[in-house]
């Protein structure tokens, strides 16, 4: 079953007289039980994705799209009590940089407790509310696998390490018990044990309870590890698209290329010290973005036609967008 | 002979009160090492497991309790802070906060030849056009601001800060951590491809171990302040003795396994 589909998102935003197109017809479909990656690099808009389907960003930016719906409800055209509450329950997201999304001023559980939905508690009188809440939050802490919880329920966000802050906004996201679970970047900057314990914690919620994630991040060798559908995303253009397993083994796009091969872990054959492949340069901003194809400049094998945006191409399930593509004779 | 030798190093944080006996909050054990020219070495550990501490002890902008470090057989201390200065450079955690955003790239660069060498004004001004060119940038970025860089492109002013006093030792802290893929085998390559044409030393902190395992030749691994296990990369990422390395290299290995399969 399809939860989020969205077919030609843009976004345009105005700086200094001119409108841009942040993000230029992104495509995206998630299904039930899916952990779709989103990968791509800072600055690339995987941010400005996960805020347009929240809904959390500056009216004054235009975003149009063919097609945004959550279950088959358009979310653009709805009002914005519908849609808040929609996202309530069934769409949680855990922000990039937790300690500084988090409230400095109150404890965190004071926030996690606002965070349980009210149709959840079946108590009525207030002070068996309370110890509900506070019963509710302790399994939820339990669950991400926090076990002092009475430390971790009474500081505040700056008194405890990062890891497990950034375990703390996953209960956070689960308190709601949502269909959906946007991951903006969960482990960044982490020690590779704490790394993998919330990739672990994040792959059993989604087999558990069956609920999608959508993991954005750059890390490429997390995200091979628990995506099965990956969208590779590029100055706000979506490169390539498809099954993680035939990305890996043929990817089309150089982009693509250029990602796998920039992660020395990936490759077993490489002899230690010996450079990397990379390309030039690095991503344009958004003051001086390239005509075209926005990866031109970049590119080793550009030439005269990729002034003109490539059409999106399909092989089964593997779409991409380049005019030269990869493995091309291959074919 | 070893370039950098380090003998028991040890370090205390301590919080001085008047009326109560003094509190250790930090404990660095004793740390022992040494590398030739031209090896790179890299720290790895938990975080708040001492290890951009003991960057810091190197580099001298701590003072250790007790331990000695030697340089090429010379001890480094008070006395000789003058060559240490000159000898070993470091890049700091975070290159966008560790840039003046008032001066231009050219005055940053112009600050430790002011403080460290004799040059004069013109000289001065052609080592930084040199050093610009050699970590790939444009002279004409001596003029730019901090703002108007990209983070591949701080992180290399970073890096010729670091090199205008022609080191010997390069100690950087987690230099790969903020940058995006692309970008970040860039910088990887460069410092390799500087590190052939110079003969640095490179002490590198990183939580990458990935990159560790591709550049470094000997490996310390930290917790608590303590040396847990150093030795080789080769040997330790193959035949890890101590519990907590197991640990960290077979998490990286079940990364890096599972989805080659």
């Amino acid at each position: 079953m399809v939860l989020l589909d969205i077919k030609n998102l843009t976004l345009e935003i105005d700086i200094s007289g001119g409108w841009v197109k942040a993000l230029d017809k992104i495509n995206m479909v998630i299904h039930e039980g899916q952990i779709h990656a989103l990968v791509g690099e800072s600055g690339s808009g995987k941010s400005l994705i996960v805020k347009a389907i929240v809904g959390a960003l500056p009216v004054r930016w235009r975003i149009t799209a063919d097609r945004m719906t959550w279950k088959g409800q358009n979310l653009l055209t709805m009002s914005v009590k519908a849609r808040r509450k929609i996202i309530r329950k069934d769409i949680s997201v855990i922000f990039q940089n937790p300690i500084n999304s988090l409230d400095p001023l109150l404890t965190l559980g004071q926030q996690l407790k606002e965070m349980l939905p009210t149709d959840k508690l079946t108590k009525t009188w207030f002070w068996q509310r309370n110890a509900e809440k506070q019963g509710l939050a302790i399994k939820l802490l339990h669950k991400v696998g926090i076990k002092n919880h009475q430390i971790c329920l009474n500081s505040y966000p700056h008194q405890i390490s990062n890891d497990v802050v950034q375990k703390f906004m996953i209960a956070m996201a689960l308190a709601s018990e949502p269909k959906l679970i946007i991951a903006d970047d969960p482990t960044r900057g982490m020690e590779v044990i704490a790394k993998t314990q919330i990739l672990k914690l994040l792959s059993r919620v989604n087999q558990v309870r069956n609920m999608s994630i959508l993991f954005v991040s750059h890390d490429l060798l997390a995200i091979s590890n628990m995506a099965s559908y990956m969208t590779v995303l590029y100055c706000g253009q979506t490169v390539e698209s498809g099954e993680l397993q035939q990305l890996r083994k043929r990817a089309f796009h150089p982009y693509t290329q250029a990602l796998l091969d920039s992660a020395p872990s990936f490759r077993k054959d490489l002899p230690p010290k010996s450079p990397l492949t990379s390309l030039d340069g690095t991503i344009p901003t958004l003051y001086h973005l390239p005509i075209g194809c926005r990866l031109g400049p970049r590119c080793p094998r550009a030439r005269r036609e990729c002034v003109a945006i490539p059409q999106i191409r399909r092989v089964h399930t593997h779409f991409y967008s380049c005019h030269f593509p990869l493995h091309w004779k291959a074919k | 002979m070893d370039l950098i030798e380090v003998e028991d190093l040890t370090f205390q944080n301590t919080i001085k009160s008047m009326w109560s006996k003094k509190k250790i909050t930090f404990d660095l054990g004793p740390v022992s090492f040494n590398f030739k020219a031209g090896e790179t070495l890299a720290i790895v550990g938990n975080n708040g497991s001492g290890k951009s501490l003991l960057a810091k002890l190197l580099v001298g902008l701590e003072t250790p309790k007790s331990g000695k470090i030697f340089m090429n057989g010379v001890e480094l201390n008070k006395s000789n802070i003058n060559v240490r200065c000159l000898d070993i450079r470091m890049i700091f955690q975070n290159t966008n906060e560790s840039l003046n955003p008032g001066l231009t790239l050219g005055t940053i660069l112009e600050e430790p030849l002011r403080l460290n060498t004799k040059l004069n004004a013109q000289e001065r001004i052609s080592l930084i056009e040199h050093t610009l060119r050699q970590v790939g940038l444009m002279t004409e970025h001596r003029f730019f601001y901090r703002h108007m860089l990209s983070d591949g492109q701080r992180q290399r002013i970073a890096l010729a800060r670091a090199l205008i006093l022609n080191p010997k030792v390069i100690v950087a802290d987690e230099p790969f951590a903020a940058l995006d893929p692309s970008v970040r085998s860039q910088a990887v390559n460069l410092l390799m491809k500087l590190q052939r044409d110079l003969g640095l030393g490179f002490i590198f902190i990183s939580q990458n171990l990935g990159i560790v395992r591709h550049i470094s030749d000997k490996v310390i691994i930290m917790k608590d302040g303590k040396v847990i296990e150093s030795g080789k990369t080769d040997v330790i990422f193959n035949w890890p003795k101590d519990e907590y390395t197991k640990k960290l290299v077979d998490s990286h290995q079940a990364l890096v396994n599972r989805q080659n399969n």
